[in-house]
C-alpha cells in the first residue's frame, strides 16, 4: 500500500512538473524550434527574398554551390626560347597558368579561393562560391586572434584591479567604458581613426614619429584589413573579458595564497599553482562566451569592411540583402549554426566543462 | 486610500480615450517619406514636406532618413517590402531599381500622373515604367561630373583636362608642385572606388569613355571583356597611391567631397549635388572650383553615368490616395526648383532648366545640359531584375584590381564567366556610338 501511494505521488508531480514546463516548452518552440526549423525550411529552396516569384524546393542544391570545391595543380609556364620555366621579369618569381585554365566551368563555374605550393608544385582551390570559403576563414582568424588577445589583456586587467590599491573602485568602472559603447558606434569611431590621409589618428602619429608615410589604407588593402578589425575587437571586449576573470580570481579565498607565502612560494608559483587552476571553469564559461560571439561577428565587419571582406554573418546579410538569395542566404545561416554547434562541443569536452 | 486608487484610475482612463477621441476627431494622418540624406537632400526635402503640411492641414509628413550607401539603403527597403511594412509610404529609389522593384509599386497613372509625366525628361519616364505602369516619378537626376580647382589650374597654368592621360599628368604635376609648397596631403584626383554601386558609376565612366561598351550591351550581349575595358581599368588602378590616395579603394561620394572640400585634392568626380555645398562660405573651395564633363578615353568623347532617383508609392501603404498626392507634389516644378536652387539637384523636368533661379544657382544646369541628357545608362534594364547582382559582380572584380589582389585580365575573364552564370547572356563585342 505504501509503496503504490508514494509512486501514485511521484506520477501526480511528474504530472505537475510537466504542466509547470509546458508553457516554457512552447515558447521555445515559438521563439527557437520554429524559426531554426522555418530557416532549414527555406535553406532547401530558392526563394527570392522580398519578392512574388514562386519558391522551388531544390533539395540540395544551396549546400552544393556554398560547399564544393576543387584542387587542381597549375602547370608551370614554359619559355619557348629555353625550355625552362618563364620567371617573371620584376618580381622574379616562377610563372604558373592563370587558375581560370584548369579550373572547371561546366556545368558549374569554379572560381580561385587560394592559391598554396607544395614541393615546388603550385596548386590553387576552387570553390563555386569563394567568397563564402573566404568568409568561413576570415572569421576563424579573426576568432582566433581576437579571443586570444582578449584572454590575455583581460587576465592582466583582472588581476591588476584585483589588487589592492587607491581608487580600485573607479578604476573598475573605467575600465567597463569601451565595452559598454555599442559596437557600431565604436566602429565608426575606428573607422575615423583608420582613416587612410593624415586626417586619420593612426597615420597622423605613424607620419608624426616617421613611421610610416601616412597614407596607410588600414581598411582597403588586404594585408590590414584583418589587424584593424582583431584591434577594434579586442579594445571592445576585453573589459568583458576582465570582468568575467576578475568574477573568478574573487571566488579564490584568500587563505590559500597565506598559506603558499608562508610554505615560501614565490609569486610567480602561486599564480600557476593557485590562481591558474582555480580560475579554469570560469575562464572556460568566458572563452565559450567569447568564441561563440566571436564566431557570429556581424556588426564591425559589417560597418567598417561592408562589402570589402566578409565575416560568416556579414556575408550572410548581403546574400540576403544584396543578391536577394534568401535560400542560399538560409543555407548559410544553417552551416553557421553548425560551425557554431560544433566550437561548442569541441569546448564543453575539451575544458571539461561540467554540464551537469 | 482604494477610493483613491479608484479616481486615479478613471482620470487615467477619461484622459487616454479622450487622447484617442480627440485624435480620430481630427483625423490627422501621417506619411513617411524614405528618402536620402547625402548633402542637403534631407534638409531640402524636409523644407518640401513643411510646405506641403502647411497647405494640407491634417496631413503629416515625415522624412525617414536612409543609409548614405546605395547598396545599404537598397537592404533597407527590401526589409520593408518583404515584411509589407506600411511604415513607409514613399520610397525614393535609384534609377537602376524600378526593374527589380516594381512589383511593391502602385501604377501612379492610376493616380493622375498621366498629366505631369509629358514635363520630364522621357528617358526617365521610360525607365519608371515597367510594363506600362509608370512606378515611380523622377525626382532628381544625376550625372558622373569633373570638379575641377580653377585657382589652382591658373596659378599652374594648365587647362581643364580632356582626356584621362591629361587629367593624370596634370593631376601628378600640380598634385607634386603643391606638396613640395607645403601641403603635403594634397592629392590630385578623387573619386568613389569603395566596393559599392558607386564604384560601378565610376568604373562605367572610364570604360564607356574608352569605347570600351556597357558591361552588358542594350541587346543583352556581355560585351565587358575586352582591351579597351582591361586597359583603362588597369590606368585607374594606377591612380591608386598616386594620384589619388591609396585609401580611395574605400571611399564613396561623400567621403570624397569632404576631401575636396578640405581643399585637399585638385580634381573630384561626383555627382551635382556637391556644387552647392562646395560653394558654401568659409570652405576653401568656394568660389574656387567650376565642373566639366569628365574626361575621354580612347573613344574620344566623355561618358558620365546616369544616376537620378524616383519617388515611388509603396503598395502597402494605407492611404495610397494621399501618398501619391504627395510623391506627386514632392517631384512638381515648385519642389524641384527649390531643390535645383538650395541644394543644386538636377530636376527632371525640361522647362526648369531655363528657368533664370535655377540657371543662376547652378550655371551649369546650362552649359553642360548635352552630359545630363545624354548620360550613360548602368545596364538594368538589360539584366533586370538581375542587375543589383550583375553590379555587384562588376563592382568586386574592378575593386578587385584597384586593391592589386588581381589583375585586371583575370579579373575582367572571370567577371565574363560570373555575367554568363547570372544573366544566361552570351558574349558579344562592344558597340559604341
Amino acid at each position: 500500500m505504501a509503496i503504490s501511494s508514494s509512486s501514485n505521488l511521484a506520477k501526480e508531480e511528474q504530472k505537475l512538473a510537466f504542466k509547470l514546463l509546458l508553457p516554457a516548452f512552447l515558447i521555445l518552440i515559438i521563439i527557437a524550434l520554429y524559426p531554426l526549423g522555418q530557416v532549414f525550411y527555406t535553406s532547401f529552396t530558392n526563394r527570392e527574398f522580398a519578392s512574388s516569384t514562386k519558391t522551388e524546393f531544390v533539395g540540395l542544391d544551396n549546400y552544393q554551390a556554398l560547399l564544393s570545391f576543387t584542387v587542381k595543380e597549375l602547370d608551370p609556364i614554359i619559355d619557348q626560347e629555353t625550355g625552362e620555366q618563364a620567371v617573371d621579369e620584376e618580381t622574379g618569381e616562377k610563372q604558373f597558368q592563370r587558375p581560370i585554365r584548369v579550373l572547371p566551368r561546366d556545368p558549374h563555374l569554379y572560381r580561385p579561393a587560394f592559391e598554396f605550393s607544395f614541393f615546388g608544385n603550385k596548386y590553387v582551390v576552387g570553390a563555386r562560391t569563394p567568397d563564402f570559403i573566404r568568409s568561413v576563414w576570415n572569421t576563424l582568424v579573426f576568432t582566433f586572434f581576437s579571443v586570444f588577445f582578449e584572454t590575455l589583456l583581460g587576465l592582466i586587467v583582472a588581476l591588476v584591479v584585483n589588487s589592492e590599491f587607491k581608487g580600485r573602485g573607479a578604476m573598475r568602472a573605467v575600465m567597463l567604458v569601451p565595452w559598454a559603447v555599442i559596437t557600431v558606434v565604436s566602429a565608426r569611431m575606428w573607422e575615423w581613426m583608420f582613416e587612410p590621409t593624415r586626417a586619420g589618428l593612426f597615420n597622423m602619429l605613424g607620419d608624426r614619429f616617421g613611421l610610416i608615410d601616412g597614407s596607410y589604407s588600414f581598411l582597403s588593402s588586404a594585408n590590414l584589413q584583418l589587424p584593424a578589425i582583431i584591434a577594434v575587437d579586442v579594445w571592445k571586449t576585453t573589459p568583458f573579458m576582465a570582468l568575467l576573470i576578475l568574477a573568478g580570481l574573487q571566488l579564490i579565498p584568500n587563505e590559500l595564497y597565506e598559506a603558499a607565502e608562508v610554505d615560501g612560494a614565490s609569486k610567480f608559483r602561486q599564480f600557476f599553482n593557485i590562481t591558474l587552476p582555480l580560475l579554469k571553469p570560469s575562464l572556460a564559461v568566458a572563452l565559450i562566451f567569447r568564441t561563440l560571439d566571436a564566431l557570429r561577428v556581424f556588426d564591425v565587419f559589417q560597418v567598417m569592411l561592408s562589402q570589402k571582406r566578409y565575416s560568416m554573418a556579414s556575408f550572410n546579410y548581403f546574400q540576403l540583402i544584396s543578391a536577394r538569395k534568401m535560400g542560399m542566404a538560409s543555407a548559410i545561416g544553417v552551416i553557421i549554426f553548425i560551425i557554431i554547434f560544433a566550437f561548442a562541443i569541441l569546448y564543453m569536452k575539451s575544458l571539461g566543462v561540467d554540464t551537469e | 486610500m482604494r477610493k483613491n486608487l479608484l479616481l486615479v484610475l478613471a482620470l487615467v482612463f477619461i484622459i487616454a480615450f479622450s487622447g484617442v477621441v480627440m485624435a480620430q476627431e481630427e483625423d490627422e494622418i501621417t506619411l513617411t517619406i524614405a528618402a536620402g540624406a547625402v548633402g542637403q537632400e534631407k534638409a531640402t526635402a524636409e523644407e518640401a514636406a513643411a510646405m506641403y503640411m502647411e497647405r494640407n492641414p491634417g496631413v503629416n509628413v515625415e522624412i525617414l532618413d536612409t543609409p548614405d550607401l546605395a547598396n545599404d539603403r537598397y537592404g533597407l527597403y527590401l526589409q520593408f517590402l518583404e515584411a509589407e511594412s506600411s511604415k513607409v509610404d514613399i520610397y525614393q529609389i535609384d534609377v537602376i531599381w524600378p526593374g527589380e522593384l516594381a512589383e511593391h509599386f502602385l501604377n501612379l497613372y492610376d493616380y493622375g500622373a498621366k498629366e505631369v509625366v509629358d514635363k520630364h525628361f522621357q528617358a526617365i519616364v521610360q525607365n519608371n515604367t515597367v510594363d506600362g505602369k509608370l512606378i515611380a516619378l523622377p525626382w532628381f537626376t544625376d550625372a558622373g561630373l569633373l570638379y575641377y580647382r580653377t585657382d589652382l589650374l591658373e596659378k599652374y597654368d594648365r587647362e581643364v583636362p580632356k582626356t584621362w592621360d591629361e587629367l593624370e599628368e596634370t593631376a601628378r604635376y600640380i598634385m607634386e608642385e603643391e606638396r613640395a609648397a607645403g601641403n603635403e596631403d594634397f592629392y590630385g584626383y578623387v573619386w568613389q572606388g569603395n566596393a559599392y554601386e558607386g564604384l560601378t558609376c565610376d568604373a562605367l565612366e572610364w570604360i564607356y569613355s574608352n569605347g570600351g561598351g556597357k558591361i552588358v550591351s542594350d541587346d543583352k550581349k556581355i560585351t565587358i571583356n575586352n582591351d579597351k575595358a582591361i586597359e583603362i581599368i588597369d590606368q585607374a588602378a594606377g591612380w591608386v597611391g598616386g594620384i589619388s590616395p591609396a585609401g580611395v579603394t574605400g571611399m564613396g561620394e561623400e567621403d570624397a567631397r569632404s576631401m575636396w572640400e578640405a581643399g585637399n585634392a585638385l580634381f573630384m568626380r561626383n555627382w551635382p549635388y556637391a556644387y552647392a555645398l562646395g560653394n558654401e562660405e568659409g570652405k576653401p573651395t568656394a568660389g574656387n572650383f567650376d565642373v566639366s564633363p569628365l574626361p575621354a578615353g580612347d573613344s574620344g568623347s566623355s561618358a558620365g553615368t546616369l544616376g537620378g532617383w524616383n519617388l515611388a508609392v509603396s503598395k502597402y501603404s494605407e492611404h495610397p490616395e494621399e501618398a501619391a498626392k504627395l510623391a506627386m507634389f514632392m517631384a512638381g516644378e515648385e519642389v524641384q526648383k527649390l531643390r535645383a536652387v538650395e541644394a543644386t539637384l538636377n530636376p527632371t523636368i525640361k522647362s526648369l532648366y531655363e528657368d533664370e533661379d535655377v540657371l543662376e544657382a547652378a550655371p551649369f544646369f546650362g552649359s553642360l545640359y548635352d552630359v545630363f541628357t545624354n548620360a550613360v545608362a548602368r545596364p538594368s534594364t538589360a539584366t533586370a531584375p538581375k542587375y543589383n547582382q550583375v553590379s555587384e559582380q562588376f563592382f568586386q572584380a574592378v575593386h578587385s584590381v584597384l586593391t592589386g589582389e588581381s589583375d585586371a585580365r583575370s579579373a575582367i575573364e572571370y567577371l565574363e564567366l560570373d555575367l554568363m552564370d547570372t544573366t544566361g547572356f552570351e558574349t558579344g563585342e562592344p558597340t559604341q556610338p
